[in-house]
């Protein structure tokens, strides 16, 4: 009965979306704000029935109700309370739910939000984001429902896909989506500046927290899903180039372009078009990235739902929505022309507008090997694929130049840069970048990409220490000049510079993130050092520093999984750590599922995989050395830091 | 926005479209063996009734080799058709079936035809993934048809399906069987 109480409510959440859609509209065009209020009541009752209609599946799972097709075929009775609840998102028709309710959530507070302060444009996202909505329920409704009863029901569910049963699965694909969904606000508000012709700035400050915290999740998301490839897969690597990996980075980059580009927009007007193009995109690549997976179109190993039906209602989705959105661009762009020009190549703006096309042109690499093996597919028939060897030569030499760029930037002016200045502090990154040239060798770091990493992430972190430094000279000079004059101590000054302007230090501090990955790629790129082997209880293998021994191996089991274990006893000096990988069976798959140990220093990661059995009591394992992993969730911890930081800071005071 | 750019921004955005709208058609589960076209690997081996079975001693037919197990989910699905036909095959002196049954424990096997039923035909008995290597076998069940000469002529992924035989091997099996020059690797 619930369920059918979580159908209907869907059902009206839809006819709603279509009301608030053709109510705005309606309003905009008799210019009777009363419609316009109507749109938004029906906007506040969608959330709280597409609430009640998730609510409803929750509670299915959790009741074990397996007359629901849905439940049936993505729990059991032995499945764990907490995958019970998240198993919601474990499937096609459940994520595509958490999609629209996402979307309904941040509608909904984008107008209570920007009601009376942006009662210009607010109408028109109210009908973007509708009709976007309204897009998305029929999918759910009408080709993808997860309301669909199953009768007879069966006496236990076909459980969830064991390589979801795994914490990442809780995180990974909430995030992800916020940063899909998150950017649709921004879009829609950049839609209503295109639509109405006016407010060319309008939407960019209104939407500057939206577009940080999108960029925000999309990054934790993007990171939760490399860490959980990184354990559950046991191949010893955290990124793939699989396409639906492609199809979240896409709208990364774009996203991270625009929210450089947008600097420029507000500080001196330039960039007007370019920023709608790089928005729209983004949310044209998120869409994209929700897609690609539901369509079947690419294969991947991500796609757990190909059907043609959806494909082709999709298709036609996204090709109203890009010609819509790209027509109204190239037709209505000349609106926001602007006169002013780039006066200086040596200027910030300059310096953003390369880091722009450098990311463009990484987006478009990654479009490309995501879409070429589709085209030569489609073309000839012949299976290609396109994976890491065509990623490192074209991405990591158009990498090292935003590398170069990022480290430029702080020291450089808006309008022209200061030469002087210029020449005054250049030396002192570059020598720095020297240093790490120099040293390179000396940590074995031979592979010429692995040499100018180094030396870039020197040459970053010196301008970006100095930057810090000037700042807070500025700030003492400063209060000296007073009257009366006053001496700060560096550390008020300090904290004085950050709080002052934490949008700028927030995105340094997130710069510095970057350089703290860049030494995990590094290590983990080109240091990994691999051994298969067959092991018997009481075999020792020497890796590194580390001495392996196998100790045991027998039985495990919990849940609804039973295993084989392995139990390693792993040495370095005074310091032994104790290492399980299994091999699990869940209950009622025949595919196992490797869990692979992991021991994580500053240094490395040791990183074990339990193989097959070879033969009586003997058991192929691979065991990797992956130096300076735990840098990658370092770096991105300062990112989200910086990130967060940078959103404390309301608008620009004009 | 000057002519030149709307015009590649529209028209890009109308070739992702169309190329999507094409590919929608393809089977992202269908790999193409390059061994279709080449010599089968020929494998001899015990079979699961105990006697040695060699692929080469069937030149002549056409054999269309099923690789299965028991632990394999899909093979049950597929099981139904395989019996049928087996059954509506097994008068014709041009044909024959013969299973690879990988990865897999004898009683295993023995209990998976004992519960789904035994088609009849032989199975080449392959625990260590031997053969299904061999012949590049991605999962299970896998379907090959091997031609008079001993050159696979198809691949088919995942379950055959009722009709296959029909509409797939039928055609194969009128035509003239593959040149011996198309047997040189």
């Amino acid at each position: 009965m619930w369920i059918e109480l979580g159908h209907f409510a869907a059902i009206l959440a839809f006819l709603l979306t279509l009301t608030q859609t053709s109510t705005t509209l309606f309003g905009i065009y008799r210019a009777q704000p009363v419609w316009i209020r109507v749109a938004k009541q029906a906007n506040m009752a969608t959330l709280l029935l597409l609430t009640l209609s998730g609510a409803t599946l929750i509670n299915a799972f959790l009741q074990h109700d397996f007359s629901v097709r849905y439940v049936a075929s993505h729990s059991s009775l032995e499945l764990p309370i907490f995958y019970l609840a998240t198993a919601l998102w474990g499937g096609h028709e459940g994520s595509l739910l958490l999609w629209a309710w996402l979307l309904s959530l941040f509608n909904t507070i984008a107008i209570w939000r920007h009601w009376s302060t942006h009662s210009r444009s607010i109408p028109w996202v109210m009908a973007i984001l509708g009709a976007l909505l309204a897009g998305f329920l029929i999918l759910i409704l009408f080709l993808s429902s997860p309301f669909e009863r199953l009768i007879p029901a069966p006496g236990n569910g076909r459980d969830l896909n064991p390589m979801l049963q795994d914490p990442g699965m809780v995180f990974h694909p909430p995030f992800l989506y916020m940063g899909y969904v998150g950017f649709s606000i921004p879009y829609a508000f950049a839609m209503a500046a295109l639509i109405t012709g006016q407010a060319s700035d309008e939407w960019i400050l209104a939407t500057r927290r939206w577009s940080l915290f999108a960029w925000l999740t999309l990054t934790i998301g993007i990171v939760f899903g490399a860490y959980w490839a990184y354990y559950v897969l046991g191949w010893g690597g955290y990124w793939a180039w699989d396409p639906v990996e492609n199809a979240s980075f896409m709208p990364w980059l774009t996203a991270t372009a625009f929210l450089h580009s947008v600097m420029v927009q507000e500080r001196r007007g330039m960039f007007k078009t370019w920023n709608l193009f790089l928005i729209i995109t983004t949310f044209a690549l998120s869409l994209l990235g929700t897609f690609l997976v539901r369509s079947g179109v690419l294969s991947s190993v991500h796609a757990f739902a190909s059907d043609p039906g959806r494909g082709v209602y999709i298709l036609l989705f996204m090709s109203i929505l890009l010609l819509f959105s790209f027509g109204m661009l190239a037709l209505r762009a000349e609106l926001l022309r602007n006169p002013i020009q780039l006066e200086s190549l040596l200027s910030k703006e300059s310096a953003f507008l390369f880091n722009n096309l450098l990311l463009v042109v990484a987006a478009l690499t990654v479009l490309l090997g995501t879409l070429y093996p589709l085209a030569v597919e489609t073309l000839s028939s012949a299976k290609v694929s396109v994976g890491a060897p065509y990623y490192n030569k074209v991405f990591i030499p158009i990498m090292l130049g935003i590398l170069l760029l990022m480290g430029i930037a702080p020291m450089i002016h808006w309008r022209r840069a200061i030469l002087s200045r210029l020449k005054q502090d250049l030396p002192i990154p570059i020598l720095l970048a020297l240093l790490a040239l120099l040293l390179a060798p000396l940590f074995a770091i031979t592979h010429p990409y692995g040499i100018a990493t180094a030396t870039l992430m020197f040459f970053v972190l010196g301008s970006h220490l100095l930057d810090l430094f000037r700042g807070v000279q500025a700030r003492r000079a400063a209060a000296q000049k007073e009257t009366p004059p006053r001496t700060l101590p560096p550390w008020s000054a300090l904290q004085q510079l950050l709080t002052r302007n934490k949008r700028r230090y927030g995105g340094l501090l997130v710069h510095l993130g970057i350089i703290t990955m860049c030494a995990g790629f590094i290590g983990s790129g080109l240091f990994q050092q691999e051994l298969d082997l067959t092991l018997s209880p009481g075999d020792s293998v020497q890796l590194g520093n580390w001495t392996v021994t196998l100790d045991s191996i027998g039985p495990a089991a919990k849940y609804n999984w039973t295993a084989v274990e392995a139990t390693f006893r792993a040495q370095q000096g005074q310091t032994t750590v104790v290492l399980k990988t299994q091999k699990r069976t869940y209950s009622k798959h025949s595919q196992p599922i490797t869990e692979a140990a992991i021991h994580t220093t500053w240094r490395e990661d040791l990183y074990i995989v339990l193989g097959d059995l070879a033969k009586e009591n003997t058991w192929n394992f691979r065991i990797y050395r992956n130096p300076l992993v735990v840098w990658l969730w370092w770096g991105t911890g300062l990112m989200v830091l910086g990130v967060t930081f940078a959103m404390l800071q309301g608008r620009r005071p004009s | 926005m000057k002519p030149i750019w709307q015009s590649i921004l529209l028209l890009s955005v109308l070739a992702i479209l169309a190329l999507f709208a094409l590919g929608l058609h393809n089977d992202p589960r269908e790999i193409p063996s390059p061994l279709v076209n080449r010599p089968a690997p020929d494998f001899a081996t015990k079979a699961l009734d105990g006697q040695p079975i060699r692929l080469s001693d069937h030149r002549g037919k056409w054999v269309l080799v099923n690789f299965w197990g028991s632990w394999c989910v899909s093979c049950v699905a597929e099981h139904p058709y395989l019996m049928e036909l087996a059954r509506s095959t097994r008068a014709r002196s041009d044909f024959l079936i013969i299973g690879v049954d990988f990865k897999d424990t004898e009683q295993g096997a023995a209990h998976f035809l004992a519960r789904h039923g035994n088609p009849g035909y032989r199975h080449a008995f392959d625990p260590n993934q031997k053969i299904a290597i061999d012949w590049g076998v991605y999962g299970a069940p896998e379907s090959y048809l091997v031609d008079p000469n001993g050159v696979i002529r198809l691949k088919h992924t995942g379950p055959l399906y009722p009709g296959w035989f029909e509409k797939m091997a039928l055609p194969l099996l009128q035509s003239t069987p593959s040149a011996q020059k198309e047997a040189t690797p």
